[in-house]
C-alpha cells in the first residue's frame, strides 16, 4: 500500500461575516497518496482556493479531521502550524508571490531559513542549485523576480517550493497570470516533477490542465461531487 | 477660472470621501502652522521691525558700569548724583532724559490703588513722540528743578481708574501727599519702552523733581539704584562708540572725585556703555525667540513628514482613479493640477485654522509671557502674519502635491487597467520610506531631547528647596501719605501701635518689623577689619522675629534681640555663603566687619544659606554660587512687616487699611503680598519655560510618534502579500517580528546618527546653548531619549504586524491572492 501524504475527514469551512453563515466546505473527505498528482477543479466560489488553503494550514477547518503523513494538524497553532508548511508544505501560488527585493537565489533559499535548525551555507547553495536545475533557471540566480517573465518567475516559485522537500507540493492556479506558451511549459515542469515522485495537488479551472493529473476531484458547493481515478500511479 | 472652479469642486468631493484623513491633515497642519506664525510674527516684531520711535537710529541708553580694581563688573547702575551730572553735561547726546522707576499709591483715589510711576524730565516724551489721547506732555515748565506738580496717566489708568472721565484734565491726584494736577493722558497706542522690566507699564508719570530718592542718596556717589535711566537722541555724526569715549571720562572724573574720602572704592572707576533702545529692550529675548522659532519649525518639519506620509498614502489608494483619468486623456499636468488643487484646499483651511490659533496664541502670549518676552502687547494678526500665511499655503500646497505626483510613473498608470493589478500597486519606494523614518527619528531625537533638557533644568529650579518658608507669611507694606516724614522718634510709638494692632487681629499668628527674603536686598559696601579686604553682599535690615518666622535655621551663634534693635547696636549675622566668603573655615564669629561708618559691625551669628530664584551673586551669572548676605538689626520705626496668618486664615488688604486708618490716617497700604505668590512670580519663566517645554516635548512625542506609526504601518500594509507568502512557506510570528524590525534599524540608527549631525550644526550656530549641555549629566537624558524613541519604533514596528501575523496566512494572501 503507497503511504498517505495527506488524510482528510469531514472536513468543513464556514465563513460567518454579519451574522450570515457561508458554508465554503461541507463534510469534504480526501486522500492523497505519495506519488499522485490530484487536480482540484470547478466553477468559480465553489471552495476551491479555499480547500487548497486548508490543505496548506494556512487556514484552520471549522470542523473534521486533517493529517499530514499521519500527524495530526487539524488543532495547531499559528506557529506550529508555521512550522508545518515549512517542513512539509511546498507552495506554488497564480501570482508566484516572489519578493522583489532580494535575488532568485534568495527568493529559493527563504524557506530553508525558517527552518528550526538552520542548514549550512554548503547545504542551502547545492539545494537551491538543485532546485533551479529541476526548473532549468539556474542561468537566473542572481536576477531579482521582476526582471523575469512571468513563467519563469512561477517555475522560481515552484524550486522555492521545492527547497525544503516538502511532503506534497500545492499548487494554486499555476497558469493563472501566465500566457498559454509559459502555462504550458509550466506545467511540464509540474508533469516531470511528479514523474520524478513529487506529490502534487493543484487547483485549476483549466480542464486541459486538470487532465494531466491522476486524479480529479470536482467541487461543486462546497462538496466533491466527482472522483475519477484516471491513470495509475507511477 | 470655470476650470480652476471646477477643479477645486472636484477636489472637494473627493476630500469630502475621506473626513479622516482631511481632518488630520487639517489639525495636524493647523496647529504646527499656528505655532509657525506666533514665531515668525515675534520674531519679526523683535528682530526686525522698527520700534515705534522717530530717528531710532539715534535712540540711545547710556548705562553706568562700575568695575573693581580689576575692572571685574561690579555693578550696572548710576549713582544719582553720576546721573545728573551726564544730564547737565549735554555732552555727546542732542537731547536726552532721565528716568526713574518707581512705585506709590494714589490716596486720593477711594480705592487707593498701588500703581507704577515713572519720574522724568521732559525731553522723554518729547524723543518718543509720545501720541496723546487728551492735554499735553512734559514741557520747560516741568523741566528739573522747576518743582511744578503736575501728571500724566497712561491710557488705561484713565481708563480703568478714572472710567474714562472726560473731565480728567480738572482733576488732581495725590501721591505720597503730592497733589499732582493732571495735564495729560497718553494715547491707547503709545507702547513705552521696556527699560526697567519687561512688562512694566507705567502708569503714572510725573516730573523728575519729585522722584522718591532720599536726600542722602541725592548727594552719595557711592549708592547704586537700577531705577535710574538715561535715554536720548545721540547728536548726529556721533557714533555709539564715540559716545563712549566721551562720556566715559566725564562721568568717571566726577565719580572718582565724589568717592575719593571713601577709601572702598580705592582703584574702581566707571565706564559709560551706550547701547541702542532696541539693544536694552530685546536683552535676552532674541534667542528666547530664536529658540522658539526653532523648536517650532523642529515641529513643522515633523508635522511636514507626517503629511507626506499621508499624502503618498493617498496617491496610492488613488492609482486607479488616475489610470481612469489617464486613459481618458488627462495629462502629467493635469493629475498635478488635480492634487494641487486637493493640497491647495487643504492648505488654505489648515492655515485659516492656523490663524485662529495663531490669534489666541498671541493673547497667551500677551497674558503669560508679557513678563519674559518685551513688545508682546504689540504682538496681532499683521501683513507679516497674513504674507507668510499665504507664502506658507503656496510652499506647503506645492511640495505636498509634488511630492504626490512624483510617486505617479505616467507610463506605468496608463498600463495599470490593462493589467491584472496583481503586485503592480502604486508603492512609495523603500528608499523613500527609510528616508522618511530616519529624518523623523532624527528630528524626534533632536526635539525630545532638546525639550528634555530644557525641562529637566526649570523643572529642577522650581522644586530646589528656597532655604525658608513661604506658608501663610504676607508683605505688609505701608504708604506715608504726607510730605512731612515723622522722625524716627515720632514714628516709632505709631508702629507699636499698628503693630498691637495687628498682632490682636484673630486670624494673625505671628508677626515680623521685616520685609520678606523675597521683597528684595539691599547690597552694601563691606571691609574685614582684619585685612582690609573688601565685600559687596547682599543686605537687610531685619528685627529678632524675622528668622524664626521665615524659619531660617541659625548655625552659629545668636540672634538679635528687641534690646539690640533698641539699642541700634553694632551687629550682623552672616550666611554660611558670606562667612566662607571671609575666612575659607568659616569661623567668623565675633570679627569686626566696616560699614564706613565709625563703629564695625561684630558678627554674632551665622545663618544657613537661602536660595532665592535667581539671585546670583554681585559680579557673578552664576546661580548655583552661594549668595553672600549679611544682616544687621533694623530701627523700631519701620514701615515693612510680615505677618504669618493661622492655617486657613486670611486678612484682606481693606482690613489692614481699616486698621491703619484707626491709628493713623496718614498711612495706607502700599502693598500687602503673600510670600508665596512672590515666590511664583519669582519662578516665573521657569514654570513657563517647565510649561512650554513640557507642552512642546509632548507635542514633539506625540507627532513624532505618530509620524513613525504612519510610516511604518504603510511600510507593514504594503508588504502585506510578501508577509503572507512569508508565512505560507514557514515563516512564524518570531520570524516576521525579527523581518520588519531588522530591516528599519538601519533607517532608525541613520536617524541617530542624523541627530548626532543636527546637534553638531546647531552646536555651530548655538555654541553658547549647547556647551552647557556637553557634560556626563546629560547621559541620562540622552539614555531616556533613545529608551523612549526605540520604544516608540518598536511599537510603531509591532503594531500595524500584529493584525498580519495573528491571523491565518490567508488572510494576508487573500487580498493579493
Amino acid at each position: 500500500m503507497t503511504e498517505i501524504k495527506i488524510e482528510m475527514k469531514s472536513i468543513s469551512k464556514v465563513f460567518e461575516t454579519d451574522d450570515v453563515e457561508t458554508h465554503a466546505l461541507k463534510d469534504v473527505d480526501i486522500v492523497i497518496r505519495a506519488g499522485e498528482y490530484v487536480s482540484i477543479a470547478g466553477p468559480s466560489g465553489c471552495g476551491k482556493s479555499t480547500l487548497l488553503s486548508l490543505l496548506g494550514l494556512l487556514d484552520m477547518a471549522s470542523s473534521g479531521t486533517y493529517s499530514i503523513e499521519g500527524l495530526d494538524v487539524s488543532d495547531l497553532s499559528l506557529d506550529e502550524a508555521a512550522a508545518i508548511r515549512n517542513e512539509k508544505i511546498g507552495f506554488v501560488f497564480q501570482s508566484f508571490n516572489l519578493i522583489d527585493e532580494i535575488s532568485v537565489f534568495d527568493n529559493v533559499a527563504l524557506p530553508l531559513s525558517y527552518k528550526k535548525d538552520l542548514p549550512t551555507d554548503e547545504f542551502i547553495k547545492e539545494r537551491v542549485e538543485t532546485c533551479l536545475k529541476m526548473v532549468e533557471m539556474s542561468h537566473r540566480a542572481d536576477h531579482k523576480p521582476n526582471q523575469l517573465s512571468g513563467g519563469q518567475q512561477q517555475r522560481i516559485a515552484i524550486a522555492r517550493a521545492l527547497v525544503a522537500d516538502p511532503a506534497i507540493l500545492l499548487v494554486d492556479e499555476p497558469t493563472g497570470n501566465l500566457d498559454s506558451q509559459s502555462g504550458d511549459t509550466v506545467m511540464a515542469v509540474l508533469a516531470e516533477l511528479n514523474k520524478n515522485g513529487t506529490t502534487i495537488c493543484m487547483v485549476t479551472h483549466d480542464a486541459r490542465y486538470a487532465d494531466m493529473a491522476n486524479i480529479q476531484l470536482k467541487l461543486l458547493d462546497g462538496q466533491i461531487v466527482k472522483q475519477e481515478d484516471l491513470k495509475v500511479a507511477v | 477660472m470655470r476650470k480652476l472652479i471646477l477643479r477645486q469642486k472636484q477636489a472637494w468631493a473627493s476630500l469630502k470621501k475621506k473626513p479622516g484623513f482631511m481632518l488630520t491633515v487639517i489639525l495636524t497642519m493647523g496647529i504646527t502652522l499656528g505655532a509657525l506664525l506666533c514665531a515668525i510674527t515675534l520674531n519679526y516684531l523683535l528682530l526686525v521691525e522698527p520700534m515705534p520711535y522717530p530717528e531710532q537710529e539715534r535712540l540711545f541708553v547710556a548705562e553706568h558700569r562700575l568695575s573693581g580694581a580689576e575692572k571685574e563688573t561690579k555693578g550696572v547702575a548710576f549713582t544719582y548724583p553720576g546721573l545728573v551730572h551726564l544730564y547737565k553735561s549735554k555732552e555727546a547726546f542732542e537731547r536726552a532724559s532721565m528716568l526713574i522707576y518707581g512705585g506709590d499709591v494714589i490716596i486720593s483715589h477711594s480705592s487707593q490703588p498701588l500703581v507704577n510711576t515713572a519720574y522724568v524730565t521732559p525731553e522723554f516724551h518729547q524723543i518718543l513722540s509720545s501720541p496723546l489721547a487728551l492735554g499735553r506732555m512734559f514741557e520747560d515748565s516741568e523741566a528739573i528743578d522747576t518743582n511744578n506738580p503736575v501728571a500724566m496717566l497712561s491710557y488705561d489708568t484713565w481708563q480703568q481708574e478714572y472710567n474714562g472721565s472726560a473731565d480728567i484734565l480738572e482733576q488732581k491726584i495725590n501721591l505720597s501727599g503730592v497733589s499732582y494736577r493732571v495735564v495729560g493722558v497718553l494715547a491707547k497706542n503709545f507702547v513705552e519702552p521696556e527699560l526697567g522690566a519687561i512688562g512694566r507699564k507705567t502708569q503714572v508719570w510725573i516730573p523728575f523733581d519729585y522722584n522718591q530718592t532720599g536726600e542722602g542718596a541725592r548727594q552719595s556717589f557711592g549708592n547704586i539704584s537700577g531705577a535710574l535711566n538715561f535715554m536720548g537722541h545721540l547728536k548726529h555724526g556721533v557714533s555709539s562708540s564715540q559716545a563712549v569715549q566721551l562720556l566715559t571720562p566725564l562721568v568717571n572724573d566726577r565719580w572718582i572725585e565724589g568717592v575719593a574720602e571713601i577709601d572702598f572704592f580705592k582703584g574702581w572707576s566707571i565706564d559709560i556703555r551706550v547701547r541702542s533702545v532696541k539693544e536694552v529692550i530685546l536683552g535676552e529675548s532674541e534667542s528666547i525667540a530664536v529658540m522658539l522659532l526653532a523648536g517650532v519649525l523642529g515641529l513643522v518639519l515633523i508635522a511636514c513628514a507626517n503629511i507626506s506620509n499621508l499624502f503618498m498614502s493617498r496617491t496610492a489608494e488613488k492609482q486607479r482613479q488616475m489610470a481612469i483619468q489617464a486613459a481618458i486623456g488627462a495629462t502629467k499636468n493635469h493629475l498635478f493640477k488635480a492634487m494641487f488643487a486637493e493640497t491647495g484646499l487643504l492648505m488654505f483651511m489648515s492655515i485659516i485654522v492656523a490663524l485662529i490659533l495663531s490669534q489666541i496664541g498671541f493673547y497667551i502670549m500677551q497674558q503669560y509671557l508679557g513678563a519674559i518676552l518685551p513688545r508682546v502687547n504689540e504682538l496681532g494678526l499683521n501683513a507679516i502674519t497674513f504674507g507668510a500665511a499665504v507664502l506658507v499655503t503656496v510652499v506647503f500646497a506645492m511640495f505636498f502635491a509634488k511630492l504626490s505626483t512624483r510617486m505617479i510613473n505616467y507610463r506605468v498608470l496608463n498600463t495599470t487597467l490593462q493589467s491584472s493589478g496583481k503586485g503592480s500597486g502604486l508603492q512609495v519606494s523603500k528608499k523613500t520610506r527609510k528616508i522618511l523614518i530616519a529624518s523623523q527619528v532624527a528630528l524626534a531625537t533632536v526635539l525630545v531631547f532638546a525639550n528634555f533638557s530644557l525641562l529637566k533644568d526649570a523643572v529642577k529650579t522650581i522644586n530646589a528647596p528656597i532655604g525658608f518658608s513661604t506658608e501663610n507669611i504676607s508683605t505688609l507694606i505701608l504708604n506715608f501719605s504726607s510730605t512731612n516724614f515723622p522722625t524716627q522718634e515720632e514714628a516709632i510709638p505709631i508702629m507699636n501701635e499698628i503693630m498691637e494692632k495687628l498682632e490682636a487681629l484673630p486670624q494673625v499668628d505671628s508677626l515680623s518689623q521685616s520685609g520678606s527674603p523675597l521683597d528684595g536686598f539691599n547690597v552694601r559696601a563691606l571691609t574685614n577689619l582684619a585685612n582690609n579686604e573688601r565685600y559687596t553682599p547682599f543686605f537687610k535690615g531685619i528685627d529678632h522675629n524675622y528668622f524664626d518666622m521665615i524659619e531660617q535655621p541659625m548655625l552659629q551663634g545668636d540672634n538679635f534681640t528687641l534690646a539690640d534693635r533698641k539699642d541700634g547696636a553694632n551687629l550682623m549675622i552672616v550666611n554660611q555663603a558670606f562667612a566662607k566668603q571671609l575666612k575659607a573655615d568659616g569661623d567668623v564669629l565675633g570679627m569686626q566687619i566696616s560699614t564706613g561708618r565709625p563703629e564695625p559691625l561684630k558678627i554674632v551669628g551665622i545663618v544657613k544659606d537661602i536660595a532665592i530664584p535667581g539671585a546670583t551673586p554681585i559680579g557673578s551669572n552664576v546661580a548655583s554660587a552661594g549668595v553672600p548676605r549679611a544682616y544687621v538689626p533694623n530701627g523700631l520705626g519701620g514701615q515693612t512687616f510680615m505677618l504669618k496668618t493661622k492655617p486657613g486664615q486670611t486678612v484682606s488688604r481693606e482690613q489692614l487699611g481699616a486698621l491703619l486708618a484707626e491709628v493713623d490716617a496718614r498711612y495706607s497700604v502700599f502693598s500687602f503680598n503673600a510670600a508665596s505668590d512672590i515666590l511664583t512670580q519669582s519662578l516665573f519663566a521657569e514654570i513657563t519655560t517647565a510649561t512650554t517645554t513640557a507642552v512642546l516635548a509632548s507635542l514633539v512625542f506625540l507627532l513624532a510618534g505618530i509620524g513613525l506609526y504612519g510610516i511604518l504601518s504603510y511600510g507593514t500594509q504594503l508588504r502585506r502579500f510578501e508577509l503572507g507568502a512569508r508565512m505560507a512557506i514557514g515563516a512564524t510570528r518570531k520570524h516576521l517580528i525579527s523581518l520588519i524590525i531588522g530591516d528599519n534599524t538601519k533607517a532608525v540608527l541613520a536617524g541617530f546618527a542624523g541627530s548626532i549631525v543636527l546637534f553638531a550644526l546647531a552646536y555651530i550656530g548655538l555654541s553658547d546653548y549647547i556647551q552647557p549641555l556637553l557634560s556626563w549629566q546629560v547621559l541620562p537624558m540622552i539614555v531616556a531619549t533613545l529608551i523612549l524613541i526605540i520604544l516608540v519604533t518598536l511599537f510603531a514596528c509591532y503594531w500595524p504586524l500584529r493584525q498580519y501575523i495573528n491571523q491565518p496566512a490567508i488572510y494576508s494572501l487573500r487580498a493579493n491572492d
